[in-house]
């Protein structure tokens, strides 16, 4: 028999235990909003800094603001042409977006499966390399327009800029509005058909009224993009110049670190205002898309159904689908291929060039990425749900300081970070460190907002029943906020991992002899002209990147599963 | 989630151990080191202009004991990164790159002097006088022609820089970006030279046919290769004239000279190893056999012209068709010609 | 009868959700399809609004067999459990959606809608957005847009669950009335016994996908087919009127 003392006692040492468990949990809490925040400040805030600060440096050492006047009368023509291509761009890269969300939101069975996999080989997308296949396809001697059509097009101008640029943004965009369109009310659509609407009305209606916020999302993201890409005018912009190809310019060329820092801070300005906008716009989107409704995996809508316009977003996305699997087959053929006075022969002697990158190179790329996707995913995650359901003061500074790496071109945010840490005490140059941070800072983000838009759907009483149940602050993370994020993980580990296997700009200057990556091979390789060497990189990035994704999309299908089956 | 997490983990340890033990394959245990040379140790950090010269630094890892780490860069990006380290340099030895950005980096006090006996076998251009800089080589700039797009559009072979401005060549040549490009900054600054007064006239005329400017230093070679435009601004070399029977190329040496760059070798001022990458320089430039092995790796004979002693190279070009150029010129006059040579290369439809 | 269920059948993932339905309802009738989740209830009105297609048999409705058209062109509008109410419109453009696909000018259209919405007493927040409205209101937002297109069947899902209890009293008292005034044909399906005791011309009562009775609300309440029935129906005392409607519902342990 067990005493009645016996139990007290025992309830009094949980008890006790569980009181230092709440306080170390609240220390723990403390802890890592701390981390969090400090984090933000020293890995993106202190570059910034660092990069203003130089533009502010005149030619005898003091403070001067004579660079910007420099810039301003320098750069006016380049500004606009920026703003231009960031115009058109982000249309046709929103109609684009659009139309191919649709179309994978509406198809069924093999089609759908058809555009995922198109969609997730387009995400991949290594550096230069789609712009070279676009000139080998479309160029004065392209595979299309010369040998199949007998054309002799010039395709270094900004149009081709645009394209490509256009092209380039649609899966990370699509990938954003599918998330927007599984949340629309599938009440409201059925509805407009009860009523009478058919397809196509319903697309005015009722679908693209209640995405349009997102819409301008996506047009505000691709804008920005667009001024921030240096890539795409580097190869294909022939003499047609954007300011970010002219910071490049100014890095590689002139290496006149004070103007190029100028030229940043002009990039800057907009960006500031834009997330400020866009921060309105979702909070509108939200409205309009309530998660509390029954939020659906289909849309119960039908693109062939839906007119002209249904068909007119058919074509469109067909288009882009032919385009992307015509981009990717040419770049992968191109490691094959050899040219020998005009007529192509298969070879694998890039291959052997291949083998001297080694694969300890990509290894490294791949282990690189799989750290900063798996700590850059937890990172976002923290971040996201501190920022969103935890009333910090300054919440709206952090916020914007977290989505300011999006805006700058790579090579700048890298160059802050030699400014910013290659002095005692914070010497980080020549780790790995740097480069891990750098890409982990430069994703945070698109990380951020992927894993923001997934907290949206979790009701807030629901933390709210979990503390009321006696679960501390940690516990409603790891029970109730993490659990609730599992969607929001795998996009975000594939986006991180992505990006980690196929950013170079940022990272150019950061790498270490004895720490290479494929990638920063793959940018020497294009930068030394090298096509054929660069494409089998680019293909073994691709299919690397592919692979990991389908067992990380494995194993989260495995847990869900499980955890299905165990409730 | 806890077990996806660490499945991650581990496999992200798994990695870590996999390249660890691919890296410890790679190091070679050193032969025994020659008594001439002087105690060095740890690993010398070098950028270089392309990844093909392992042997030479295995060589010298042969030689020392000094492991070599080599890392891909152009000048342009040295300097740049130079300039924001701030005097702690992440590399040991620049090797290779236009002499222009090496002057610069002289002049920004990024150097560390060297000097050496054999020094004194190097023609006075192809050295600074302290000591700052070497030249490894020459890069020479010629013209590429592409045979089946010339008889296309029905144009005459280009002999001389003069006949470059012939407005048959409208829109079909290429050059690089002189900013971006050393080899083509060399073409602007020695053609400036000889050509004296009418220099800006000639590349204003020369510009009206040019295409666009590359932004990197290869695209007049690809361009010109893969049939896109008839006529590039190129760096020569044995590459080049692979390319040149592969693809069905004429390469012309403009009969009214050939502008040429040294290619610059040099120490970082503060750098971690900067005894063992002294003595590199000691090293390379004492030994004919090691600039032999140099001229084999990099397909070039610039040395001869540099060090007219050295035995068992021979240059494929005449050296009389070398232009006179004055090179302490390249770096005071850099800034100028560039600001005057930028608006040249705006995009003309817009400015129409 | 004006609306005829032959034998429908609807299965997914090879398991009968309903099975062999058949039923049918008079011209200005309201049927109550009463049942415990997961009964077919829905699943049955979403064939009949033709939000699904059945595997077997037709649905009949004046007469015509309309089994194969597609919602849009069925004259049958529907209330749902969420409302499905078009958040970036306003209560009037909500009301009055359904007409333009009708050949109602714009002026027509808004008079006609005005009407409606007075009918629901909602006259005055024409111009409000949808999300300033309470759940009430919204319900009578979602009925009015149902109603005005003057189908000849309204089907209404679940359409008083979201609403408190006074609520849910109210607006049943208020539905009954409009249905009786505009004298459209209901179907309302509902897990709520009381809910179907008071509003139903008669009850189809359903479980596993097969209709177990069908009858007039006393019939069904007064004489349950089976002890399913009987059990699921609950022993609340019912009193009566004389003309088989319910006066009182006397819930267990509460005094009369």
């Amino acid at each position: 028999m067990k005493s009645a003392g016996a139990i007290q006692k025992n309830t009094e040492k949980r008890a006790s235990h569980d009181v230092l468990f709440s306080l170390c949990e609240n220390a723990a809490d403390k802890l890592i909003l701390l981390v969090l925040l400090g984090s933000v400040l020293l890995f993106i805030l202190w570059p910034i800094a660092c990069i203003a600060l130089r533009s502010l440096r005149g030619a005898d050492g003091g403070v001067s603001f004579a660079m910007f006047g420099t810039v301003l009368r320098q750069c006016g023509e380049s500004l606009r042409n920026s703003v231009f291509v960031g115009v058109f761009t982000a249309v046709l890269s929103t109609i684009l977006s659009l139309s191919a969300a649709l179309v994978c939101a509406t198809a069924r069975g093999w089609k759908k499966t058809l555009c995922m996999i198109i969609m997730l080989v387009a995400m991949v997308s290594p550096p230069f390399v789609s712009s070279l296949a676009y000139i080998q396809l479309y160029g004065r001697r392209g595979w299309i327009t010369y040998r199949l059509l007998h054309l002799s097009l010039n395709p270094y101008n900004r149009w081709g800029v645009i394209l490509m640029q256009s092209i380039s943004f649609v899966p990370l965009n699509a990938m954003f509005l599918s998330g927007i369109l599984e949340k629309l009310d599938e009440g409201s659509l059925r509805s407009a058909r009860d009523l009478g609407a058919s397809g196509g009305v319903i697309l005015r209606d009722i679908v693209l009224p209640l995405i349009r916020p997102a819409t301008l999302v996506c047009l505000l993201l691709s804008f920005v993009r667009s001024l921030a890409d240096f890539g795409t005018p580097i190869i294909i912009g022939g003499r047609f110049s954007t300011l970010a190809a002219d910071i490049y310019l100014q890095v590689v060329g002139y290496s006149d670190l004070e103007k190029s820092s100028a030229m940043n801070m002009f990039l800057l300005i907009p960006s500031i205002v834009f997330f400020f906008v866009y921060r309105a716009l979702m909070r509108r989107s939200d409205r309009l898309t309530d998660a509390s409704r029954t939020a659906q995996t289909e849309l119960g809508l039908l693109l062939p159904h839906c007119g002209a316009m249904g068909w007119g977003m058919i074509a469109l996305s067909t288009v882009f689908f032919v385009m992307i699997v015509l981009q990717y087959g040419c770049v992968f053929l191109s490691g094959f291929l050899k040219s020998t006075k005009g007529v192509y022969s298969f070879t694998l002697q890039y291959w052997d060039q291949l083998w001297r990158i080694g694969s300890s190179t990509m290894l490294r790329s791949v282990e690189y990425a799989l750290i900063v996707s798996i700590a850059g995913t937890v990172f976002a995650m923290l971040f996201a749900y501190y920022m969103d359901r935890r009333r910090i003061i300054g919440r709206s500074l952090f916020d914007c300081l977290a989505t300011l790496p999006y805006m700058l071109p790579g090579t700048c945010f890298g160059i802050g970070y030699i400014l910013a840490f290659n002095h005692a005490p914070l010497k980080l140059t020549g780790t790995a460190l740097i480069v891990l941070a750098n890409m982990l800072f430069k994703q945070l983000p698109t990380s951020t907002k992927i894993c923001t838009a997934s907290l949206a759907l979790l009701p807030e009483v629901q933390e709210r029943s979990a503390r009321d149940l006696g679960a501390g602050r940690l516990a409603v993370l790891r029970d109730v906020v993490f659990p609730a994020l599992r969607p929001a993980f795998l996009s975000c580990f594939v986006y991180n991992f992505t990006s980690s296997m196929t950013t170079a700009g940022s990272i150019i200057f950061l790498i270490d002899a004895k720490r290479q990556l494929a990638v920063f091979k793959l940018f020497d390789a294009v930068y030394q002209g090298d096509y054929a060497l660069a494409s089998l990189i680019a293909s073994v990035i691709t299919v690397i990147v592919l692979l990991v994704e389908g067992l990380a999309f494995l194993i989260t299908r495995k847990g869900e599963n499980r955890r299905v089956s165990r409730t | 989630m806890k077990k996806l997490f660490s499945l991650l983990l581990c496999v992200v340890m798994v990695l870590s151990l996999v390249a660890c033990g691919s890296k410890t394959d790679d190091t070679q245990t050193p032969d025994e080191p020659q008594d001439t040379a002087p105690e060095l140790s740890g690993t010398m950090k070098v950028v270089a202009t392309g990844d093909v010269y392992g042997p030479l630094f295995d060589a010298f890892t042969a030689d020392t004991g000094v492991e070599v780490e080599c890392l891909s860069m152009s000048s342009g990006e040295v300097l740049s990164k130079l300039r924001a380290e701030g005097g702690t340099p992440s590399a040991d030895l620049w090797f290779g790159g236009g002499i222009d950005a090496f002057m610069s980096a002289k002049d920004d006090g990024l150097l560390e002097p060297v000097t050496f006996d054999a020094a004194a076998e190097l023609g006075d251009e192809y050295k600074d006088t302290e000591g700052y800089w070497y030249s490894k080589g020459i890069t020479i700039v010629g013209f590429l022609l592409n045979n089946s797009l010339m008889e296309e559009l029905g144009l005459t072979a280009p002999e001389s820089w003069d006949d470059l401005t012939d407005s048959q060549y409208e829109g079909e040549i290429v050059m690089s970006n002189p900013a971006v490009s050393g080899t083509n900054y060399a073409v602007v600054n020695a053609l400036l030279q000889a050509k004296g007064d009418q220099g800006w006239d000639y590349f204003e005329a020369l510009n009206s046919n040019i295409a666009y400017y590359g932004k990197r230093g290869s695209d007049p070679k690809n361009k010109v290769s893969s049939g896109e435009f008839a006529v590039g601004i190129s760096y020569i070399d044995a590459s080049i004239e692979q390319a040149a029977e592969e693809n069905d190329l004429t390469i012309v040496y403009p009969s009214d000279g050939m502008p040429w760059v040294p290619e610059g070798v040099a120490v970082f001022k503060n750098a971690e190893n900067v005894d063992a990458a002294k003595y590199f320089v000691e090293w390379l430039f004492s030994s004919d056999d090691h600039l032999r092995q140099l001229a084999e790796i990099e397909q070039k004979n610039g040395i001869k012209v540099i060090k007219p002693s050295i035995e068992g190279i021979e240059l494929s070009y005449d050296p009389t068709l070398l232009m006179t150029e004055d090179l302490s010129l390249f770096g005071s006059q850099r800034t100028e010609i560039l600001d005057r040579f930028e608006p040249l290369m705006g995009d003309k439809a817009a400015a129409e | 009868m004006y609306l005829e269920l032959d034998r429908l059948s609807k299965q997914f993932d090879g398991k009968y959700a309903v099975h062999d339905l058949s039923l049918g309802l008079e011209e200005g009738g309201l049927l109550c399809i009463l049942g415990s989740s997961g009964c077919g209830k829905t699943t049955t009105l979403n064939m009949i609004g033709g939000f699904l297609k059945p595997d077997g048999g037709r649905v009949l409705l004046d007469g015509q067999d309309i089994t194969a058209l597609p919602p849009e062109r069925r004259p049958v509008s529907t209330v749902f459990q969420s409302y499905g109410l078009f958040p970036h419109m306003s209560v009037l453009q909500n009301v009055t959606y359904g007409l333009k696909f009708r050949g109602y000018s714009r002026a027509e259209a808004k008079e006609k809608g005005r009407r409606y919405l007075s009918l629901v007493g909602l006259a005055e927040r024409e111009n409000a957005r949808i999300g300033e409205l309470s759940g009430g209101q919204q319900q009578r937002v979602a009925l009015a847009r149902a109603l005005i297109v003057e189908p000849k069947l309204c089907l209404l899902d679940e359409p008083l669950s979201n609403l408190d209890a006074a609520l849910r009293v109210r607006m049943r008292g208020e539905l009954k009335r409009l249905q009786r005034e505009l004298g459209t044909t209901m179907v309302f399906v509902t897990h709520d016994q009381e809910e179907a005791l008071i509003l139903a011309d008669s009850i189809a009562v359903m479980s596993e996908g097969e209709l177990l009775q069908l009858g007039s609300a006393e019939e069904v309440f007064r004489h349950p087919a089976n002890d399913y029935i009987a059990s699921f129906l609950g022993l609340n005392d019912i009193v009566w009127k004389d003309d088989g409607s319910v006066l009182k519902v006397i819930r267990h342990g509460e005094k009369e």
